[in-house]
């Protein structure tokens, strides 16, 4: 019988490597030849997470809507703060902001939890942090549902066409996603401190970034912290906060400068850390 | 089974030039950066180790080639290099024709997935394609033998129903290139005659053949060439009941060192 095969058929392996373009387009041939891996790695990844709870993948529909409760209930409530439609504006948050802490806590141990199929059978390891991520997105649109109800039902006049521009949004988000995905995920082999130092990191991250309050919170302060300010918009989610708030929030256009910015930066983010994770991934079946 | 294109007129399948795995004891497993510092600082000189250490052979087509030698003297690191799981750190390797190490025996795909996704994955985890593995699956599911439970997730399976299906999948595949992994010693008595049949069909179809094991009969009744490694480097090739002799004379020498190390440790703790 003839074997079709997604792997290579015959091999070199030796001491020398590729150098980093020889990585990049390594890591690209790998992906393009293994999407049928990543397929069955983000289904069964899908499968489980709703396989043991009563309410199934309807908890991803509920989840950032408790979420907002929480922080309505937190912030304009108990803290009195004032905000027109403060749940759809904070909604706008923390939707994409759950699908980045998702993917990153996934992808950390992507790599990590696979010790024993890796030290057993050769196959490209950046498949593993890719799956991770993609099973992101499939969580986040769930949330559309929930975005779409509440759009629907209590905020029908915010609702505009410029709701068609958040997948765009959506892909810029995914890049960045992406190169940080195979940083930890080839980190944490190594240093196993990379979950405990993650989540108070991205704790620290959401509240340093304009989920909660607006922009225009922050250039109130700016009187007072020039250099904080400043060192805020280099923060990736102050661009991405701000344009799915534009989109979802106020009926505008997102700003294209700021997010053409931070894809540029995102895809040489992501260049990097795939030169990063495929130097390391040889080392990956002695460490584990 | 045809050739992928290129090969047919080379008659070697395995080729390793000057072989050598470097381990860094540095990393293993759960370092935290604590133990980094204390590494870095503390200084231990010896963090590193050559778990194979110029090791240089040639496989031919229609080879069947034992690898012995006693425990930790890097067969298993042979294999994986062999099957490109470990990148060596010196010297290369050669492989022509498609390889299937039966390492994965065993080896949970995932534990939350039922038995028939848990062959897909595998599947798609060995680089099979879909209508390729869809094929095979019902002879997988036969062969493994675990009635309904193939509907119910792994997490359920006894160690002998995963070691059954582990097997069962790892030999569903012809490869051209066979390499095993002390494969013989999973399962009830019944699996284990019904595995030996099917790894001898395996080996009889197989181009070329490295195994590792303890089993000596089988080395001289099924090897045509054996290896002696001792300590990462390579002490006798060739006729395999020769090197099965040096084996035995080795492990015999090995035995009464120790013997005599106990006697010694027992002594001076009577005293």
């Amino acid at each position: 019988m003839d074997l079709t095969r997604e792997a290579p058929i015959s091999y070199h392996s030796s001491a020398k490597r590729p150098g980093a373009l020889g990585l990049v387009s390594q890591a690209i041939r790998e992906i393009r030849s293994r999407r049928r891996l990543i397929r069955y790695l983000v289904l069964a990844d899908l499968k489980k997470k709703g396989a043991d709870t009563v309410l199934g993948n309807v908890w991803w529909v509920l989840d950032p809507l408790l979420q907002m409760l929480v922080y309505v209930l937190l912030v304009s409530v108990i803290l009195n703060k004032s905000q027109p439609d403060y749940p759809l504006f904070i909604f706008a948050a923390i939707l994409p902001w759950k699908w980045f802490t998702t993917a990153i806590t996934d992808a950390i141990y992507s790599v990590s939890s696979q010790d024993r199929l890796i030290k057993q059978l050769q196959f490209p390891k950046i498949v593993l942090p890719t799956a991770a991520t993609v099973a992101g997105v499939v969580n986040f649109a769930f949330g559309f549902i929930a975005l779409g109800g509440l759009l629907l039902l209590f905020y029908r006049e915010r609702a505009t066409p410029y709701l068609v521009l958040l997948p765009l949004i959506a892909a810029v988000q995914f890049v960045f996603t992406l190169a940080i995905a195979y940083a930890v995920a080839a980190i944490n082999v190594f240093y196993r401190d990379v979950g405990n130092v993650s989540r108070h990191a991205l704790r620290l991250w959401f509240y340093l970034s304009p989920g909660l309050y607006g922009a225009a919170t922050l250039s109130t302060l700016a009187v007072n912290h020039k250099l904080f300010i400043q060192l805020m918009s280099f923060n990736p989610f102050f661009a991405l906060f701000n344009a799915y708030r534009s989109v979802i929030y106020d009926g505008q256009p997102p700003d294209w400068t700021s997010l053409s910015v931070l894809l540029v930066g995102s895809l040489g983010l992501l260049l990097l850390t795939t030169i990063l994770f495929k130097r390391v991934e040889p080392s990956f079946a002695k460490v584990l | 089974m045809t050739f992928s294109t290129g090969t047919s007129d080379m008659p070697w399948a395995i080729d390793a030039h000057g072989l050598g795995v470097e381990y860094n004891l540095r990393f293993t497993k759960k370092t935290t950066l604590r133990q980094t510092f204390t590494n870095m600082f503390g200084g231990s000189g010896t963090a590193k180790f050559w778990a194979l250490r110029d090791v240089s052979f040639r496989v031919e087509h229609g080879e069947s080639l034992a690898v012995i030698g006693p425990n930790g003297a890097g067969k298993s690191t042979l294999l994986q290099t062999l099957a490109g799981i470990i990148v060596p750190s010196a010297g290369s390797v050669d492989v022509r024709g498609s390889v299937s190490s039966l390492l994965t025996l065993g080896a949970g795909f995932d534990q939350e997935l039922n038995g028939l996704d848990n062959i897909r994955l595998a599947g798609a985890f060995l680089g099979i394609e879909h209508n390729d593995m869809e094929e095979r699956l019902a002879r997988i599911v036969e062969f493994a033998d675990i009635g309904q439970f193939i509907e119910a997730p792994l997490k359920t399976y006894s160690s002998g129903m995963r070691a059954r299906l582990g097997f069962a999948i790892a030999t569903s595949v012809d490869p051209d290139i066979l390499l095993l992994d002390e494969v013989l010693a999973t399962g009830d008595q019944v699996f284990r005659a019904k595995s030996k049949a099917r790894v001898l069909e395996l080996v009889k179809a197989a181009k070329a053949i490295v195994l590792v094991t303890h089993d000596m009969a089988w080395v001289t009744e099924y090897c045509n060439r054996a290896m002696l490694i001792e300590k990462g480097r390579v002490i006798l090739e060739g006729n395999p009941a020769e090197v099965v002799a040096l084996h035995e004379e080795h492990s015999e020498r090995t035995r009464a060192e120790k013997a005599a190390e106990a006697a010694r440790l027992m002594g001076a703790a009577a005293t």
